[in-house]
């Protein structure tokens, strides 16, 4: 019925329309809308929108934006490619002639640094001579002071390396050097015959103590030259790759944990106060500018060797229990050892004491009859033969209970050796306290060139990850480290090895801290089709609704402003 | 004659590159199971075979980090409590008594393990629940799970994307925290896993290819549910029967060539190019270079005298123990003069080592107990105060 009529009256309305489609099934318009509802749509939908526009899209920005701290990235390359420093190592060394005069004494040094530039193929690493006069005063300073360079740094001149004392001897043909092991001091006794002149270009002396120099830092400025090259050509290349590869990563603090190993009861105790402080912490301390030092100590009874083991085999000839070479690395029986314990937070150095079971006691290495061997980047091992007690009624041999500090000394002698070796100390020249020197420069090196591709890691990291977050708690690290690496360079440059290393210690910590930030997490990656699946759901139902109302409301706007125009024209 | 030089040099470095760069120094093996649930027994059992098995070739817990999202052998349902086997013969106890779970339960997820693998972790978490790897080590990546297209589920609750394990591995490579890498995957569609990968050294093996399921070996009846996966299982018998010692010679080559699809029941997939020299080179590589732990110990000869040697710092460091008791006495005998001087001289003089008390127990709760108690009556007498008046208002209103 209402069909029809709609039927009858649409001719009607149609008729004052454009008569082009007239359909019958066109239908009743309704009447036309008030201007003051054209108004209010119009307000409801630019509410909606103005919310969308000034409300929600600045929160949804802010909300899955990632927030980036601004990174010096060019600079952090620079370093990280060698451009902003090339690290020099000039060690100045001090001269004293008690015995010469003074004309003589300053052209032999003249002469002397002629013969080493000659001498130098390695210009990163070269020798300074300097001529003091106060010889009696500084040997007995100076041997306290070099033994702790870097403990104090106050003076600004760079630090003294060596002092070599030219001494005339009697009695002598060709000049002789004797390097004091417990000083930083090179003694070079020479024939009174062969002072040298003031005219002649190149005295046999000056020759003689060039090529002691040379010779002396040989194996440290190879080392060096490895290190920042990074190529392993040269003559002495494989043994100090050797030696790196087998020493442990820098870290500012170490960790070292005694152990003693036995099969049996016995011994079940050992004097390892007394003989830590006795004999190893001299050490340490004049290990106090490279590293720190924490300890434990542990006493493990019952400790079998694992199953899987090759048992030690009993040698007629050497009447004793024997390892071969090639089964050492399986002796420590990591499965069930308590070794590694997570104390702290510095890498741990393993010292194994093992005190074999009387019924395999003496125990050696078959090759060479060592007691004792270095696991490369993990720690040593010491085979301890105490002499054995009988006991009771039985004759049975056993071990002591006890074992003193007298006869841990070779055990910590060895111990401290092994460290020596781990920290990736110089074998030579063969005074200890020249040898660290040696290490804190080789450290100092490579701690800086570690921070430095630290920071290029860093760099690459932040351009190849858009999507990770980079907190300002990064820069912060980034800029204090930038500032200490150029600190020292230039503690570098002008000699002050100890001052560098420290600061090339805090650059590493804060290098390895802005690296390893704990909320950059680059969990982050959304594919496309992620992105779609969470966020149309969301914005389906509620964008068409308001799309298609803004093109509604557009075209009449567009409609009425059209039509404005024509009624005006 | 120049042409004959430049080849001689070239082989030259070659061989030197090859040398430099077969040695590692260190082994670490990051071994994940993602899933759990009873059903998902064969996952734990697999993660657990390959555990035993790098403990056996050397690798020590310390450089192991083993994920496992559940406690099978706790579980209520299985029939012999505190063990788990992968075969039905159950000849081999995997839970053992000595095993050490770094990550365990809930702790096993996406974020934890790329944290993991980027040590971006917090700074007490133990050193036992860190990958401490450096450009020296060979790291061993097993994960097992249920996974799909470039992703491995992680728990039923969320998955790790192919691109995110790349870009995690690629973190690696930048901070130097890998030598060689092996990344071996049991899943449903394994080989998409290891497509996205880009930082050099990696070989990656993967158990099937693209829409192809990974299929579990055998189950047995007893603990009533399947115990190992396919291609672990071929993968293990391998390790077990030919790699008998840690100083094995047999090839990653050999290893891959033992796949067999018949058995496997799906296309295994080796991915070589990451690596230098290509398969060429990488199938050269021993198998207990990734699975075991290779430690060339250095003997030390105490009868040489070179430079360095055990005698020659045995001496120094005699020197230097010497001189510093030597010190000990001048100072003893200084603060034997004059008491009061003992300040900074003796400590640089003596190392401190304290032995550190251990912490007793100490009683947690504050002493103002009684106060609190009483400022909790008086709440509650408020409280039931307005109550009682509210009522009584309402009443008469």
């Amino acid at each position: 019925m209402t069909s029809k009529t709609g039927d009858h009256e649409s001719p009607q309305t149609l008729a004052t329309s454009t008569a082009a489609d007239l359909e019958p099934s066109a239908q009743r318009v309704p009447p036309p809308e008030t201007p003051e509802a054209v108004q209010t749509r119009f307000r409801v939908i630019a509410a909606f929108w103005a919310v969308i526009i000034f409300l929600g899209f600045p929160i949804w920005w802010k909300t899955t934006s990632i927030y980036r701290a601004h990174l010096p990235i060019q600079d952090m390359a620079d370093w990280a490619d060698g451009k902003t420093c090339r690290p020099v190592f000039p060690l100045e060394i001090h001269v004293a002639a008690p015995t010469m005069q003074l004309p003589e004494s300053q052209h032999l040094v003249r002469t002397t640094q002629h013969a080493l530039d000659d001498l130098n193929d390695f210009a990163a690493h070269h020798l300074r001579l300097k001529l003091t006069n106060d010889t009696a005063a500084y040997t007995a300073q100076g041997s306290e002071h070099s033994t702790y360079v870097a403990g104090n740094m106050v003076d600004d001149g760079p630090d003294t390396a060596l002092t070599v004392r030219v001494v005339s001897q009697e009695g002598l043909a060709t000049p002789r050097s004797e390097l004091r092991a417990d000083t930083t001091q090179l003694d070079i006794f020479y024939p009174p015959s062969q002072v040298p002149i003031p005219s002649s270009s190149n005295p046999p002396l000056s020759v003689f103590i060039a090529e002691e120099l040379q010779r002396l830092y040989s194996e440290e400025k190879a080392t060096i030259a490895h290190i920042l090259s990074g190529d392993n050509s040269g003559r002495d290349s494989e043994r100090i790759s050797r030696r790196l590869r087998r020493s442990m990563k820098y870290a500012d603090t170490y960790h070292l944990s005694f152990s003693l190993f036995t099969p049996g009861s016995a011994p079940s105790s050992w004097d390892i106060e007394a003989a830590v402080q006795e004999y190893l912490s001299p050490l340490l301390h004049a290990f106090g500018p490279i590293s720190n030092f924490t300890i434990d100590t542990q006493v493990q009874l019952y400790a079998t060797f694992s199953p899987m083991a090759p048992p030690p085999i009993y040698d007629e000839e050497e009447s004793a229990w024997t390892l071969k070479k090639e089964d050492l690395s399986a002796f420590i029986n990591a499965a069930e050892w308590p070794l590694n314990p997570s104390i702290g937070n510095g890498p741990t150095l393993n010292f194994i004491l093992y005190v074999p079971d009387p019924s395999q006691s003496p125990m050696i290495v078959k090759e060479n009859h060592a007691s004792s061997w270095i696991v490369p980047q993990w720690g040593g091992v010491f085979l301890l033969n105490p002499p054995l007690e009988q006991s009771g009624k039985s004759g049975s041999q056993t071990n002591p209970a006890h074992i003193t500090q007298e006869s841990l000394r070779p055990a910590f002698m060895t111990f401290s050796h092994q460290l020596l070796t781990l920290l990736g100390t110089p074998t030579t020249p063969a005074s200890l306290p020249l040898r660290l020197q040696s290490l804190i420069r080789v450290r100092a090196a490579t701690l800086l060139l570690s921070a430095s591709s630290t920071m290029g890691s860093l760099a690459r990291l932040t351009e190849s990850l858009p999507s990770i977050p980079i907190p300002a708690t990064v820069a912060s690290s980034v800029s204090t480290t930038l500032s200490h690496l150029s600190s020292t360079c230039s503690h570098l440059r002008d000699g002050r090895f100890g001052a560098a290393l420290a600061s090339a210690r805090i650059a590493e910590t804060e290098a390895e801290r802005s690296f390893f930030e704990k909320s950059m997490v680059g969990q982050v990656y959304f594919p496309d089709e992620h992105k779609v699946a969470v966020y149309l759901p969301l914005l389906g139902p509620i964008g068409v609704p308001l799309l298609v109302s803004l093109m509604k409301e557009l075209k009449r706007l567009v409609a009425g402003w059209k039509a404005r125009r024509r009624s005006t024209s | 004659m120049a042409l004959l030089l430049r080849l001689l040099q070239a082989l030259a470095l070659l061989l030197f590159v090859g040398a430099a760069t077969a040695e590692h120094t260190s082994n670490w093996a990051v071994l994940v199971s993602t899933s759990r649930f009873w059903f998902n027994y064969r996952h734990l059992a697999n993660v657990l075979s390959l555990y035993r098995t790098v403990k056996r070739l050397g690798i020590p817990d310390s450089q192991i980090i083993l994920m496992l999202p559940d406690d099978m052998a706790c579980n209520p349902r299985n029939a012999f409590p505190g063990t788990v086997y992968s075969n039905a013969d159950r000849a081999v106890d995997l839970y053992g008594d000595n095993i050490e779970v770094d990550y365990r339960g809930y702790e096993v997820t996406v974020e934890n393990f790329i944290r993991l693998l980027t040590d971006r972790l917090d700074e007490d978490v133990p050193r036992s629940k860190r990958l401490g790897s450096d450009a020296g080590s060979n790291v061993l990546v097993y994960m097992t799970g249920h996974g799909g297209d470039q992703f491995l589920k992680f728990q039923d609750a969320e998955e790790i994307g192919a691109w995110d394990l790349a870009d995690a591995f690629g973190q690696m490579w930048e901070k130097k925290r890998y030598h060689e890498l092996l990344f071996m995957i049991d899943t449903c569609q394994a080989n998409t896993m290891y497509t996205h990968f880009y930082s050099p050294n990696i070989v990656a093996t993967g158990s099937s290819e693209l829409d192809q399921s990974s299929y579990s070996h055998h189950a047995d009846n007893d603990v009533g549910v399947a115990v190992i996966d396919r291609w672990t299982y071929y993968v293990l018998e391998f390790l077990e029967t030919q790699v008998t010692s840690a100083n094995s010679k047999l090839t990653l080559g050999d290893l891959f060539d033992s796949y067999d699809m018949s058995k496997i029941h799906s296309q295994p997939g080796v991915r070589w190019d990451l690596f230098p020299g290509g398969e060429q080179e990488g199938r050269l590589r021993t198998v207990v270079d990734f699975f075991g732990n290779v430690q060339n110990v250095e003997i030390e000869n105490a009868n040489s005298t070179d430079p360095g040697s055990l005698k020659e710092d045995l001496a120094e460091i005699a020197r230097l123990v010497e001189k510093w008791r030597k010190r000990d006495e001048e100072y003893s005998a200084i603060i034997g003069n004059s008491s009061q001087s003992q300040g900074e001289d003796t400590h640089s003089s003596t190392v401190q080592l304290k032995s550190k008390k251990p912490v007793g127990p100490t009683k947690m709760a504050e002493d103002s107990s009684w106060g609190k108690r009483l400022v909790g009556l008086s709440v509650v007498g408020a409280c039931t105060a307005v109550w009682v008046a509210g009522s009584i208002l309402g009443q008469s209103a």
